[in-house]
């Protein structure tokens, strides 16, 4: 499992990437998603992740509806046209910083 | 495997339980854990197991509110929603309290709209005459004379001066003289209307002030005799939709004056208002070539770069090569410009900026009043008290009422409130009020505008078209937002959490220190104006009634009697015949300021006019027989004419002052007084002497402002009486007096206009100055007391409610209504003492001040100042007792019976 320090700067993006690419998703299911992709490597807290999402959608960047599952309520998050356009950006930069890492590191990143 | 409603019902229960009850997140847990218990069961665990091991991962209940409280405060990093919070809670709190809310919003409004005028009426003071494009080279020339006792700070120059300026000096570009010859009878072809703003100018004018020329060539204008300049206003008026360049115009029914030009009229922020200008080739008088006479007010431009003040001491020289000889021939004898100078003599002139004249010039001459520079100040320093009283007033009932907000405080700092949270939420509310305030304050200046240019002549309006002023408002209602919600929100927000909720913190009328300085400090505000405003109206007062040396009174002055031609003896008796008028008089020598002045060195027959000593500068009034009778000067030596004595046409009168100027040795009456006689041209005649029998002397009287002292002045008869009729009569009926003079006028002087004035209003318009300012001080001293008295009345409505139960419990035990009434009102009346001690000093001072100005003024004595203290007094007083007498008179078992 990876350190929660190494996560911490990019969870916003990992945020942003996931629901690019899975649409409208809700909090449980965003970390279940994260969990899957990364083979149970990366697992998301529940302390970081609700923060991360009321911020981004205070930003501009997401946007909610609620569904009433029996006495649930289930609180979807999909990405705003803004939002959108900043994954992109989001995922550049982190894929420059691998890089750059990898040659502050002397590493090959293959 | 799916939860089963209990399942959830528990988790719901216990989340709360677990503090978790924030809106936004909530649901948002309930619906994670219970996805996550679901996954958790899958693997065969009991549902409290399951939920066990995800609390776990959650970090159990200090976890899950670390992650609450982390997505509020994510939630709340919104400035939009802080601000909007703030608004909210402001906008509650004014609404809770709006008996507080409305005393301050109605403070800080009257106070808003008094700053608002004062600042309009500023800008306009100092925006006069900056509109000329040369404005900053334009200057005149200032004359200082003294002569035979009579000092002359005026404005007159001698002919010669403006065109040896403009020939001689190449500093100079151009230079307009202006001659003055009073109001003039104007007709296009039958029907005369009296023009007043009617000057002789150069023809340089255009040159020298750009003034935009609508018809008709700036250069050429005004070069010919008899041609004339107007502005659109009297074109308009002659020439109604008609082409007034070409046009001819009457003057004064003999003078055909031909229109060479048609201004632009001349912008209200000028020190002159002119609306015909009448070409100065055609005056003989400017073409003089003498140093010695000065009647024409002298302007000049600058050319770009010269130093005026290079120009300026060029001048002593010029008045030495050039005036000094003409003076030396006309006065004869031992005459050298030294001796000139021994006797105490002066002839000095000096340059005036245009851009001084509205606010800081103040000299014979001038065209129209100014403005003194001082009241400006002063007016700028009143309009900022008012609303420093009215702030103040924002200030105690903030902090009165901290006892109440105190809780709200405390509570708000256990909530984890910073102390800069609280300061910002105290300024919203303050800016807030403010903001109100401005909108109304808005409101009540556009009402009030209109009154305000009435009292001061002037012409204000607020701004609407310019961006400035939105700029001015908004930062207006910063600033006092601000500068009335800082020492609140400080002082509020020191309050320690852990004392005010033990409720230990002693608050309310008791700890107050800074809030009763700061109501001594309104108080004593209000009484310095009170003081200036019953100072102000007692010297009016007293110089209204003032033994002036003649009877002012039922004195009626029929205007332009010139008009008549050769009815006016007719007009004069037809008016006398009909039995309404006791007496008349026929000259233009009056005793109120702007009436005819004619000033000549004179001298007692046998002594040498040569030396300087022997000749006294007196004023020479050309009058008739009932003269001294009509006005009612009273003779205190000798005798008034009379037709009885044919040799009355060389008799002389003198007043007290000349009496004692011109020193005589032997018996007054039968000494003889001569000057030298004018040739044809008005030049003098050296030759030939002019001799007066001295027959009476008479009471000094006032025939200038009370600034001034009373000159020398020698009454004789004319041969030849000209200028106003003055009447005086006995009826109370003023309007029948009018109508039958007006009757009379109409069939003696047909198509002339009918002007009269009576001579007491002209009298008072001497001191129009004195009783604007009179009934600007006196209205802005009343408003300051209506604010601090605002104030004043919620500060004991609050007292009273806060001790209730205290007058309840005193009632209970036997005090009196009025006992207690005192015992709420004291404290307030200490304070009004403190306020009354420290204000009247500075009054004191101030009032002396102005006062200085004035050869005759009023005492102010103790009396002035104790009214003014207990006036103040009494309206605070009467202000608190409502409260008190609200409070004392209420029934204690409504007070005492809840808790």
């Amino acid at each position: 499992m990876h350190s929660p320090e190494l996560l911490k700067g990019t969870l916003q993006t990992i945020v942003l990437k996931v629901l690019k690419d899975n649409g409208r998703m809700y909090g449980y299911e965003i970390t279940q998603r994260v969990k899957e992709l990364s083979d149970d490597r990366i697992l998301i807290t529940e302390g970081a992740l609700y923060p991360a999402l009321h911020k981004l959608e205070a930003e501009g960047m997401l946007k909610t509806e609620t569904e009433n599952i029996g006495k649930r309520v289930r609180k979807y998050y999909s990405l705003t046209p803004q939002g959108r356009s900043l994954v992109k950006e989001r995922v550049n930069e982190f894929v420059e910083f691998i890089k750059t890492m990898g040659n502050v590191l002397q590493v090959n990143l293959g | 495997m799916k939860l089963t409603e209990d399942h959830i019902s528990y988790i719901i229960k216990d989340l709360n339980y677990r503090g978790i009850v924030a809106d936004g997140i909530q649901d948002e847990l309930i619906d994670h854990i219970c996805s996550a218990v679901e996954a958790e069961m899958e693997k065969e665990k009991r549902f409290i197991d399951a939920y066990h091991t995800i609390l776990k991962r959650f970090g159990h209940t200090a976890g899950l509110r670390e992650t609450q409280k982390q997505t509020i405060q994510s939630d709340n990093n919104k400035p939009k929603d802080m601000l909007k919070n703030y608004f909210t809670v402001a906008m509650r709190n004014l609404r809770k309290h709006s008996f507080y809310s409305l005393i301050n919003v109605a403070g800080l409004s009257i106070g808003l709209a008094i700053c608002f005028i004062i600042v309009l009426f500023v800008r306009n003071e100092i925006s006069y005459d900056k509109h000329f494009a040369n404005a900053d080279r334009i200057y005149r020339i200032k004359s200082d004379l003294k002569f035979g006792g009579n000092h002359y700070n005026m404005l007159y120059a001698p002919p010669l001066m403006g065109p040896t300026l403009a020939e001689e000096f190449p500093e100079v570009e151009a230079a307009v003289r202006f001659r003055e010859r009073g109001s003039y009878l104007v007709k296009r072809d039958v029907e005369n209307i009296k023009e007043d703003h009617v000057i002789w100018a150069d023809k340089d004018f255009f040159k020298v002030f750009s003034i935009p020329v609508l018809a008709g060539n700036a250069q050429t204008a005004l070069a010919e005799p008899n041609s004339i300049a107007v502005s659109k206003r009297v074109a308009d008026k002659f020439f109604p939709n008609e082409e007034a360049l070409g046009q001819t115009l009457i003057l004064d029914n003999n003078q055909n004056m031909k229109i060479t030009a048609v201004y632009e009229n001349i912008p209200t922020n000028t020190h002159f208002h002119f609306d015909i200008l009448i070409a100065m080739e055609g005056l003989d008088e400017a073409k003089r070539n003498v140093w010695y006479s000065n009647n024409f007010q002298t302007y000049f431009l600058l050319r770009d770069g010269a130093d005026a003040a290079q120009l300026e001491s060029k001048l002593p020289q010029l008045i030495m090569e050039r005036a000094m000889p003409q003076l030396g021939e006309i006065l004869g004898g031992d005459f050298s410009p030294e001796k000139f100078a021994a006797a105490g003599n002066k002839m000095e002139y000096t340059l005036q900026p245009l851009l001084d004249i509205h606010t800081k010039s103040s000299l014979q001459g001038e065209f129209e009043p100014n403005f003194d520079i001082a009241y400006v100040y002063l007016f700028s320093a009143i309009a900022l008290f008012i609303l420093i009283i009215a702030c103040i007033n924002f200030m105690n009932l903030s902090t009165a009422r901290s006892a109440n907000r105190a809780k709200e405080v405390g509570i708000r700092k256990v909530m984890g409130s910073f102390r800069s949270h609280l300061v910002r939420q105290f300024l919203t509310e303050s800016v807030l009020l403010s903001f109100i305030s401005m909108l109304l304050a808005l409101g009540i200046a556009y009402l009030l505008l209109p009154v305000f240019n009435e009292l001061s002549s002037r012409q204000l309006f607020l701004p609407f078209s310019e961006p400035v002023f939105y700029l001015v408002v908004l930062s207006a209602v910063l600033v006092v937002g601000i500068l009335a919600g800082v020492y609140p929100s400080f002082f509020l927000s020191a309050f320690k959490p852990a004392s005010v909720l033990k409720g230990s913190v002693a608050l309310g009328m008791k700890s107050g220190f800074i809030r009763s300085a700061l109501v001594v400090f309104q108080f004593a505000v209000s009484i310095l104006l009170v003081i200036g405003t019953l100072a102000v109206y007692r010297q009016l007062s007293y110089i209204q009634n003032k033994k002036l040396g003649f009877n002012k009174d039922q004195v009626l002055v029929i205007e332009d009697a010139y008009a008549l031609g050769n009815n006016r003896m007719a007009f004069r008796d037809e008016v006398m015949r009909s039995g309404k008028m006791e007496l008349s008089t026929m000259t233009g020598y009056l005793p109120v300021s702007g009436t005819w002045r004619n000033d000549n060195p004179w001298w007692v027959e046998g002594r040498d006019p040569g030396v300087q000593e022997n000749m006294v500068s007196v004023q020479c009034w050309q009058v008739d027989y009932d003269y001294i009778k009509t006005l009612g000067m009273q003779v205190i030596q000798g005798r008034d004419f009379s037709l009885d004595f044919p040799s009355d046409s060389s008799a002389v009168i003198l007043n007290e002052a000349a009496l004692k100027s011109f020193n005589f040795t032997g018996e007054v009456l039968g000494s003889k007084i001569a000057t030298f006689g004018n040739f044809e041209n008005g030049e003098i005649d050296r030759e030939k002497l002019e001799t007066l029998n001295v027959v009476g002397v008479i009471e000094n009287f006032h025939f200038e402002s009370l600034k001034q002292n009373v000159t020398p002045v020698i009454i004789y008869l004319s041969d030849q009486p000209r200028g106003p009729i003055s009447f005086r009569f006995q009826s109370k009926n003023v309007k029948d007096v009018i109508e039958t003079v007006e009757a009379k006028w109409k069939a003696l002087a047909p198509g002339q206009p009918f002007n009269y004035y009576f001579l007491d209003d002209r009298f008072s318009s001497m001191y129009a100055n004195e009783t604007r300012l009179g009934k600007i001080i006196g209205i802005f001293s009343t408003l300051a007391i209506v604010v601090a008295c605002l104030g004043l009345f919620a500060l004991t409505a609050f007292t009273a409610e806060q001790r209730t139960k205290e007058i309840g419990i005193r009632k209970v035990l036997g005090a009196s209504v009025s006992s207690i009434v005192l015992l709420l009102s004291k404290e307030f009346g200490k304070l009004i003492a403190i306020a009354f001690v420290l204000a009247a000093p500075v009054a004191w001072y101030g009032v002396s001040w102005w006062l200085k100005d004035y050869t005759y003024k009023t005492e102010i004595g103790v009396g002035l100042f104790l009214f003014a203290g207990l006036g103040a007094f009494v309206v605070a007083w009467a202000t608190m007792s409502f409260q008190s007498f609200r409070a004392a008179s209420s029934d204690p078992v409504k007070s005492l019976r809840s808790e």
